[in-house]
Order: structure tokens, then C-alpha cells, then sequence
């Protein structure tokens, strides 16, 4: 389970895309309002957390990325593309370049790690080929180097169901890695993770900023971990943008600002 | 003990007011009266009942006292057309069942797709299997396949439904992270809900094929051929030492089907979930 010290080496950083949001308003159907009125900028190759409560719009804000969540209105642009007024085909192809992973690592527990990362290749193949599971030849290969950048080749074979969190975290990492993306895109990658775990996984997050040179968003709700793995930070309260700044100079007192509360001791990871 | 009683009635004074069911109690009245009505109305002769138990001793005797053992082949081959009429009844019905119900599916279609086919398996819910075959045999006659049409027509009502449910039961993590790659319908259905749903619809399957196995029988009544055909025409002529050999063993093949069937959903459901627990590899 060491971190850090697999070399990446294999797929090539495919540039990367700038985020730019304008004046984003996300209301849901049952009138929850997500965001309201969110304007920010995010230059390509930052390292970015957001970071707030839940509740506080940071998994609305990273959706309306790459469209699971339609911005009500408002312009989303990621790279040469406005992702609020596409659909269909263009928008799956948007997302291809966008690679995102789950708090709940989102893996199908019942199939072959394999066949989870191939998952990744969906936007650049046909779809009769990935129903019935079979990859060209370049995309095993793509597959089989993002697993490996993350250590967990070996497993290729295994069932997802039968990985503990942080393997399951990594595999998703590697699923996000074979779309060869521009964009990585974390929603609280590490809250069902004990705290070792927790940091390994954010160094696999913080080698893709690093060495890919790929933009990362990534939604934290703990204080030290933004301020340890990230550049810049946003704070969002009650879907509006209450911080944005530095990480590492971030102080409590606008971690308070942030939370509306005073600060708790369950706001830090520790260690 | 004057603080007891002074919580206690400060309790009573708390307590919301008692909800008057008017709805639920008008809704029992409702259902009294009409099974009050229907045992008035269908003048039940209840002096026949009296007579039953003698009627059923003899004509128990008539089939089982000495069953005319030389229709056992007959009988073995006809239960076999049944069985294949069960089977490919199933398979087809599965299959367009698991075709049409993922669609049917809440946030894999459109609500436009949803609808109609939703529609359609309470359409076909509401027909029996045997209006299915008497429709159906207009067009492919008196055959086992007529059969097969009518069960794998009839089924896709009830396993449409059951592989919808079973679809909307499926977590929606992995569904979301396939279209956060950029994944199409098909490929969320197929790599995001397929691999969870796998199993509870394997099972289903089977508990298909088992209700098929009954339902051939009675599909052969109305002369599709199969083991109710025989037992129709034997029962006609009132030929009850082989109507028993034909209960015998019609009774036997469905009870074997049964227990086999069952064994292996319960090894598929069990398998599905010792996969999830163990994280020890």
C-alpha cells in the first residue's frame, strides 16, 4: 500500500483544460438551490480544493463540471468547450477529457478490476466493443499503465468487490487515468478512508497535478488536508463562494468563515 | 410522588390528539360488504360440501388404487413437450424482458420510454397466459411453440417488472461514475447496473422457468399439446386410472424442477453475497 513511490511513468500528460464558471446557478427540481450564483476561474494545472460542510453545494459545484448536474444557468467552461449548452454525444465527449472519482469509489463491485478501468476508454470506443468487454490493443495497454501507475497491477484480474477502500480508491484513480484526461475532478475522494489511507491516496492526487500537469478539483471538508495537499482553496457556504485564496496561509479563523461554526476537532484528519 | 404524577399528567397534556382513521375504518366497512355480497350472491350450495369427502375418496381410488402404469412413457414424453414449452418460453421471455425492463428503469430512459413500457407489462400482466395462447393460436396453431409464445409473452409482464425494480434497487454510484467517463445508455446499463443486478436476475430467471413448468400444464388444456393436453382428453373419457399416472407424474417433474431450481437460486444469491463481504484478498 505505499504511495509516492511508483513511478507514473507511461501515459503522457495530455494537457490540460482551464475552468472557468460564470454566475452558476444549479436549482434542483424539488427547488433545492445548489449553487447560487458561483463565479470563479481555475487556471490550467492548478491544484484546487473546495472545501465546505456538506450541504454547502462543493458536490453540485464539481458536477455542473462535466454536466451530471445542469447548471439552471449561468456558462460552465472546461478547456474549448461550454459544457451548459451541450448534450448527448458532445457532452460524452467533453467528459472522456474529464476524469472524476467518488467518495464512494462508484466501482462495479461484481466485475473484474479490468474491466472497471476499461471503463475509462468508453469515450474513445465504439459501443458495440464496450458492451461485450473487448479492448483494442492500445487501450489494454492504456488500462494496464494506469493501474500500474497507482500499484495495483497485480490485482488486474481480482474482483472490485473483494479490494479494501484504498485499493478500491486506487483502482478508481486508474479508471479516471485511462481516460487520459485534462481535468481530474475528486468529490471527497477521501472521507470513507481511515487516515494513512486517506493520505496516500491525496499524494496519488497530488503526483497527478504534479506529474501529468493535469487540473484537479478536489471536494474536502477537513482543514489540513487542503492546506497540506493543495495550492489554492474555495470555500463554499450555502452554495455561494465565501474564501478563495492561498491554501497554506488559510487560517482558522477563515475556516470558520467557511463552516459558519467555530472550528471541531472532527475538521482535521490529524497526523 | 407528587413529582410522578405531575410529570405524569403534564405528559397527558403533551400527548397529540389521536388521528381519527375515518378513511381506514370506511375502507374496512367497504371490504365487509362486498365479501358479504359475493358469498349472498353466489348462492354457494353448502349441502353439496357434505357429499365431498365421499366423491373425492372414490374418485381418489378410481386414479391411485391401481394407475395404469403402461401410459408412464406416455406420460414422461408429454411432461418433457411441457417442460421445453416452460423453457423456451422462458429464455425468450427473459430475454425480452431484460431487454425492454432496463429501459423501463427509473433515470436509465427517458420518461417518454419509461411510460409506454411500463404500459405495456401491466397490459400484459393483466392477461392470462392462456387469453395469450388462444390469441396466439390464430396465427401459429395448436403447437408447443404456441405455447412457448404465450408463456415468453405472458412473462415479460412479470419479469419486465421484476428487472425494473431489480435495476432501480441497484446503487446509483456506479451508473454515475460510467456516465461521469463519458459512457452512453447502454454502456451505464451494461457496466453500470448490469454487474450488481446480475445476479438477483439470474434468479428471477429461474423462478420464471419454475412458474412456467405449472403454467405449461395448464396451457395444454386448451390444446397446445403438452401433458395438460393428455390430461384433458383421459379426463374426457373418464380414463381416471391414467389421469392418476399423469397427476403422478406431473406432480413429481414440477416438485424436482422446484427443488432443483431453487437450490441453485439460493447458490447464486448466496455466491452474490459472499462476494461483497469478502475483503480479505
Amino acid at each position: 500500500m505505499g504511495s509516492g513511490d511508483h513511478a507514473p511513468e507511461g501515459i503522457p500528460a495530455s494537457g490540460a483544460w482551464p475552468i472557468h464558471l460564470e454566475d452558476v446557478i444549479v436549482r434542483y427540481p424539488n427547488g433545492v438551490v445548489g449553487l447560487r450564483g458561483v463565479s470563479l476561474s481555475i487556471a490550467a494545472g492548478e491544484m484546487v480544493s473546495v472545501v465546505g460542510l456538506s450541504g454547502s453545494g462543493k458536490s453540485t459545484m464539481i458536477r455542473t463540471i462535466n454536466g451530471l448536474v445542469p447548471a439552471t444557468s449561468g456558462t460552465v467552461r472546461v478547456g474549448p468547450y461550454t459544457v451548459n449548452e451541450l448534450g448527448g454525444r458532445r457532452l460524452r465527449q467533453v467528459r472522456g477529457g474529464i476524469g472524476m472519482i467518488f467518495q464512494g469509489f462508484n466501482l462495479a463491485d461484481r466485475a473484474s478490476i479490468y474491466h472497471n478501468v476499461l471503463v475509462g476508454r468508453f469515450s474513445h470506443t465504439p459501443t458495440w466493443k464496450t458492451l461485450l468487454g473487448v479492448a483494442s490493443h492500445t487501450d489494454r495497454e492504456i488500462v494496464m499503465r494506469a493501474l500500474d501507475s497507482v500499484g495495483m497491477l497485480e490485482k488486474v484480474w481480482g474482483r472490485a468487490g473483494a479490494l479494501s477502500g484504498g485499493q478500491k480508491q486506487r483502482v478508481a484513480i486508474a479508471r479516471a487515468l485511462s481516460q487520459e484526461p485534462e481535468v481530474m475532478l475528486a468529490d471527497e475522494p477521501v472521507a470513507s478512508l481511515d487516515p494513512p489511507t486517506a493520505h496516500s491516496v491525496m499524494s496519488d492526487l497530488k503526483r497527478v497535478n504534479t506529474e501529468r500537469g493535469l487540473t484537479v478539483l478536489v471536494n474536502l471538508h477537513l482543514m489540513d488536508l487542503a492546506r497540506q495537499y493543495t495550492t489554492r482553496m474555495i470555500g463554499l457556504r450555502a452554495g455561494e463562494v465565501v474564501y478563495d485564496g492561498p491554501a497554506s496561509s488559510a487560517t482558522d479563523a477563515d475556516f470558520e468563515a467557511i463552516y459558519g461554526r467555530p472550528i471541531q476537532s472532527r475538521d482535521t484528519l490529524g497526523q | 410522588m407528587t413529582t410522578a404524577t405531575l410529570s405524569l399528567s403534564a405528559t397527558r397534556a403533551a400527548a397529540p390528539v389521536k388521528p381519527r382513521r375515518l378513511g381506514v375504518r370506511a375502507a374496512k366497512l367497504t371490504v365487509g360488504l362486498v365479501v358479504l355480497a359475493a358469498v349472498l350472491h353466489l348462492d354457494i350450495g353448502w349441502s353439496d360440501l357434505a357429499e365431498l369427502p365421499a366423491d373425492l375418496r372414490h374418485y381418489l381410488d378410481l386414479m391411485f388404487a391401481h394407475p395404469d402404469w403402461s401410459r408412464l412413457p406416455a406420460a414422461f414424453y408429454q411432461t418433457w413437450v411441457s417442460v421445453s414449452m416452460a423453457w423456451v418460453g422462458a429464455v425468450l421471455g427473459v430475454v425480452a424482458s431484460t431487454i425492454l425492463g432496463i429501459p423501463a428503469a427509473q433515470g436509465v430512459a427517458p420518461l417518454w420510454v419509461r411510460l409506454p413500457l411500463r404500459g405495456l407489462f401491466a397490459v400484459l400482466r393483466a392477461v392470462p397466459e392462456v387469453i395469450i395462447a388462444i390469441i396466439l393460436l390464430t396465427v401459429t396453431g395448436l403447437t408447443p411453440f404456441t405455447g412457448a409464445l404465450a408463456l415468453a409473452v405472458g412473462g415479460i409482464g412479470t419479469h419486465g417488472k421484476w428487472t425494473y425494480e431489480t435495476i432501480e434497487a441497484v446503487p446509483a454510484g456506479t451508473a454515475e461514475a460510467v456516465r461521469a467517463a463519458g459512457g452512453n445508455v447502454l454502456e451505464v446499463a451494461r457496466w453500470g447496473l448490469w454487474p450488481a443486478a446480475a445476479p438477483e436476475l439470474m434468479s428471477l430467471a429461474l423462478y420464471r422457468f419454475e412458474i412456467n413448468v405449472r403454467t405449461s400444464a395448464i396451457l395444454g388444456l386448451i390444446g397446445v399439446g403438452g401433458v395438460g393436453d393428455m390430461l384433458t382428453g383421459y379426463t374426457q373419457y373418464r380414463q381416471w386410472d391414467s389421469v392418476g399416472v399423469l397427476i403422478i407424474v406431473v406432480i413429481a417433474v414440477t416438485m424436482t424442477i422446484d427443488a432443483i431450481s431453487g437450490a441453485i437460486r439460493r447458490r447464486i444469491m448466496r455466491g452474490a453475497r459472499a462476494r461483497d463481504l469478502d475483503r480479505t484478498v
